[in-house]
C-alpha cells in the first residue's frame, strides 16, 4: 500500500519531464523559467478550430433521439388505414354496355373527364398496323357539327386541355376542364368519337407528319422499349409498333379509320371516367343522351386476346450507333398479366430494384443494393426497373442509360441483383419496398387527371376499381418468401429479351446474360 | 475489456507506456510533427475521408508541418531548438473524426448496405 503510494508519487514527479525538456534555451523569455511551455490550445487558429470541432464531435456521442422518430434506417410496418378513406367510385353500366365511373372530390373546382377504351395497336392486324395511332391523331380534326380544329378550339376557349394517348392495349381521350364545363366536355368527346369526319386533305397532311416523325426518331427511351416489345413479342400482336410501319401509314384511308371505330370503339369496351368536381348522375344522363351511335358489339377484348395470344421469345435486338454519346439498353423477362395476383409481387420487386439517375439526391444511401452499386461506382447515367402488365402477359426488367465504357460492370450489377431476388431476400428490404410502393401509388393519384386515368385503367383491366385498402392489404401480403417464389417463377433460369441502342460494343452478348439468370451456388 | 487495455496502455498509469510516449515525443519534436500527422490517407481510406471532413485550416497546418519535416529530413537537419521546445506532438485533431468515420462505416455495414469506398489495388 505504501509502496504503491510511493510509486504514484514518483510517477507524478516524472510527469513534467515526459512532456518538456529541461534544456536551457537561449531565447529571451526563458531566463526566468527552467523550461518553456508549448503554446496553449488557443494560440494558433488551427488549434482553436480543432478544439471547437472536438466539442462538436463530443455532442454527436449523444444523438438527439427525436431525429430517429421518423427517420430510422430500419423499415417498420405501420398501419396505413387512417389515410385510406377515399371517396367512393360510383360506377353505372348503361344499357348499351358503356360504363360510367366517377369519383367526385368535393374540394376540387376542376375536373377531368375522358373515355378509356380497350383498343390499341394490339387489336390491329399486320396490314392495318398503325391505324389506332393514326386515328388518335385524326380524331380531333373535325366532326360534322364542328369544323376542323373545332373540338380543340372549343375546349381551349373554356380554358381546358384536351389530350389523348394510344397504347398497346388501351386508348384514351380525356379533357381537363373547369367543374362547370364538364358536361360540355362530355358533349365534345361524344361528338368527336362518333361523328368524326376524316377529310382527305387532313389525312394526307397527318400522314406526312407521322412519316416525318418515324424517320426522325431512333434514340429515345421510347424507342428502346418499342424495340424491346417488338423483339420480345415477335410474330405476335403485342410486338407491333404503335406508330405502325411506313407502308401501312401510306395506305391508311378513310374506310380503314371508320372500320376501326366500328370494330373496336364499342361500348362494352369503353369506360367514361370522370373525377374532380363532377356529379355522377349528371354524367350518366349526359352519357345516355350522347353515346348512342357507337356499336355495342359485345366481343370483349379478352376474347380478341384469346384468339391471338401473345407469345414471348427470348431474343435480342442491338442497334450499334457510335455517334451518340450514351448507350441505352433494356433487359426484360416475361412477366404475367395484370389480373394475376403475382403482379403485385412483381411491383414490389420493381421497387426493390429501384430507380436512379444522376439528379436524384440519395444514390449511395438508398435502400436498393442495385442503386447503391450503380451510384457508388458511377457505372450508369440513369437506371430504372420496370414492370408492365398486359392482358395475358407482361414484361419485368431493368432499363439503363450509361456511358459506353461501363456497360460490362453495369450488366453484371443488374443481372446479379435480379437473380439475387430468387436466392437471398431480406425482410427489411421487402418492407422498405412495400412502403415505397404504397407511397408511390398514393402520391401518383394526386390530381383529377391521374385519378381519372386510374379509374379508367382499373375498370378496363380488373373490371372494378380496387379500393386502396384492398390494394394495400395485397401489397402487405408480399413477404420475403413470396418474393423468392415469384422470382423463381419469372426470373430463375428463364429466357430474357434485350434491346440496346447506341455505342454498345462492350455490352455482353445474349449467352452471357442468359447464364447469369441463375447461380451455381445452390 | 477496452478500458482494461486503455489503462494498460495509458501513459499516466503505465511507466512503460510513458517511456514510449517520451521517446515518441522526442523524435516527433525533432522534426516538428504531431502524432496525427503520421496517419497516411493512402494507407487507409477512412483517414482520407476523415481528412476530407476536417476544416481547411487544420489540414493546411498538417500539410505545412509535413512539408517542413520533409524539408528538414532532406537537409539532414532538425528543427531549431527554440521551435522544438514549443512543439505539441500529442495534441490531436484527427482521432475524434477518424473514430466517427469508422463508426459510420461500421453502422453502414451493420445495416447491410454496400461500403461507400473500397480499397483497390493500384
Amino acid at each position: 500500500m505504501a509502496i504503491r503510494h510511493l510509486l504514484s508519487l514518483a510517477r507524478r514527479s516524472h510527469k513534467p519531464s515526459s512532456s518538456f525538456t529541461l534544456v536551457r534555451s537561449s531565447s529571451s523569455r526563458s531566463n526566468a523559467e527552467e523550461f518553456i511551455k508549448p503554446p496553449p490550445p488557443t494560440a494558433t487558429i488551427y488549434d482553436r478550430i480543432a478544439h471547437s470541432l472536438k466539442s462538436k464531435l463530443q455532442k454527436l456521442e449523444n444523438p438527439d433521439i427525436r431525429f430517429l422518430k421518423y427517420g430510422s434506417p430500419h423499415p417498420t410496418q405501420t398501419p396505413h388505414t387512417h389515410i385510406l378513406s377515399r371517396p367512393e367510385t360510383k360506377i353505372t353500366t348503361l344499357p348499351n354496355g358503356l360504363r360510367v365511373a366517377t369519383e367526385s372530390a368535393s374540394n376540387s373546382r376542376t375536373a377531368t373527364v375522358g373515355v378509356w377504351m380497350d383498343a390499341g395497336s394490339r387489336f390491329e392486324s399486320d396490314e392495318t398496323n398503325g391505324t389506332a395511332h393514326f386515328l388518335e391523331r385524326m380524331i380531333f380534326k373535325g366532326t360534322e357539327k364542328r369544323r376542323a380544329k373545332g373540338p380543340e378550339e372549343e375546349i381551349e376557349n373554356m380554358g381546358g386541355h384536351l389530350n389523348a394517348y394510344t397504347w398497346r392495349e388501351e386508348t384514351a381521350y380525356y379533357a381537363k376542364v373547369m367543374g362547370k364545363d364538364v358536361l360540355k366536355a362530355v358533349d365534345i368527346l361524344a361528338d368527336v368519337l362518333q361523328n368524326s369526319k376524316f377529310e382527305e386533305r387532313c389525312i394526307s397532311r397527318e400522314r406526312g407528319v407521322i412519316l416525318r416523325e418515324l424517320q426522325a426518331g431512333g434514340h429515345t427511351e421510347e424507342d428502346v422499349f418499342d424495340h424491346l416489345h417488338s423483339t420480345a413479342f415477335q410474330y405476335s400482336p403485342l410486338g407491333r409498333n404503335i406508330h405502325g410501319t411506313c407502308d401501312n401509314i401510306k395506305t391508311i384511308s378513310n374506310e380503314h379509320l371508320h372500320h376501326y371505330i366500328q370494330t373496336h370503339y364499342t361500348t362494352p369496351r369503353m369506360v367514361l371516367a370522370a373525377s374532380g368536381a363532377v356529379k355522377h348522375e349528371e354524367i350518366v344522363e349526359q352519357a345516355k343522351k350522347l353515346f348512342t351511335k357507337l356499336s355495342s358489339d359485345s366481343t370483349t377484348a379478352t376474347q380478341l386476346v384469346a384468339k391471338e395470344p401473345a407469345s414471348f421469345t427470348g431474343s435480342e435486338v442491338r442497334i450499334i450507333n457510335d455517334y451518340v454519346p450514351l448507350a441505352k439498353f433494356a433487359v426484360a423477362f416475361e412477366a404475367t398479366s395484370s389480373t394475376d395476383p403475382d403482379s403485385i409481387a412483381l411491383m414490389v420487386m420493381r421497387e426493390m430494384l429501384g430507380s436512379w439517375n444522376k439528379n436524384t439526391g440519395g444514390g449511395k444511401h438508398m435502400g436498393s443494393k442495385l442503386v447503391q452499386r450503380v451510384s457508388i461506382n458511377g457505372i450508369a447515367e440513369s437506371m430504372k426497373a420496370f414492370s408492365t402488365n398486359y392482358k395475358d402477359t407482361g414484361l419485368f426488367g431493368v432499363y439503363a442509360v450509361a456511358k459506353p465504357d461501363c456497360l460490362g460492370d453495369l450488366s453484371f450489377a443488374i443481372m446479379s441483383e435480379m437473380t439475387k431476388l430468387a436466392y437471398r431476400v431480406s425482410e427489411d428490404d421487402v418492407i422498405r419496398a412495400r412502403n415505397q410502393l404504397k407511397s408511390s401509388l398514393m402520391l401518383h393519384t394526386d390530381g383529377t387527371t391521374p385519378i381519372a386515368e386510374d379509374i379508367g385503367h382499373q375498370l378496363l383491366t380488373y373490371g372494378r376499381r380496387i379500393p386502396f385498402a384492398e390494394l394495400f392489404t395485397r401489397i402487405d401480403a408480399v413477404d420475403a418468401s413470396t418474393i423468392k417464389r415469384v422470382a423463381n417463377r419469372f426470373l430463375y433460369d428463364r429466357d430474357l429479351a434485350i434491346s440496346a441502342i447506341g455505342p454498345i460494343q462492350d455490352l455482353p452478348d445474349y449467352n452471357w446474360f442468359r447464364r447469369r439468370t441463375y447461380w451455381n451456388r445452390y | 475489456m477496452s478500458s482494461f487495455l486503455q489503462s494498460f496502455l495509458d501513459p499516466k498509469k503505465n511507466w512503460l507506456a510513458a517511456m514510449h510516449m517520451k521517446s515518441l515525443t522526442k523524435r516527433l519534436r525533432k522534426y516538428g510533427l504531431r502524432y496525427d500527422d503520421l496517419y497516411d490517407p493512402y494507407y487507409d481510406l477512412d483517414i482520407k475521408e476523415a481528412l476530407n471532413r476536417l476544416p481547411r485550416e487544420i489540414v493546411d497546418a498538417r500539410t505545412q508541418r509535413l512539408k517542413r519535416a520533409i524539408d528538414l529530413s532532406m537537409k539532414h537537419e532538425y528543427l531549431p531548438e527554440n521551435l522544438q521546445q514549443v512543439q505539441t506532438p500529442f495534441r490531436s485533431y484527427l482521432q475524434d473524426m477518424l473514430a466517427l468515420v469508422k463508426k459510420e462505416n461500421a453502422e453502414r455495414e451493420a445495416l447491410g448496405a454496400l461500403p461507400l469506398y473500397q480499397r483497390t489495388l493500384p
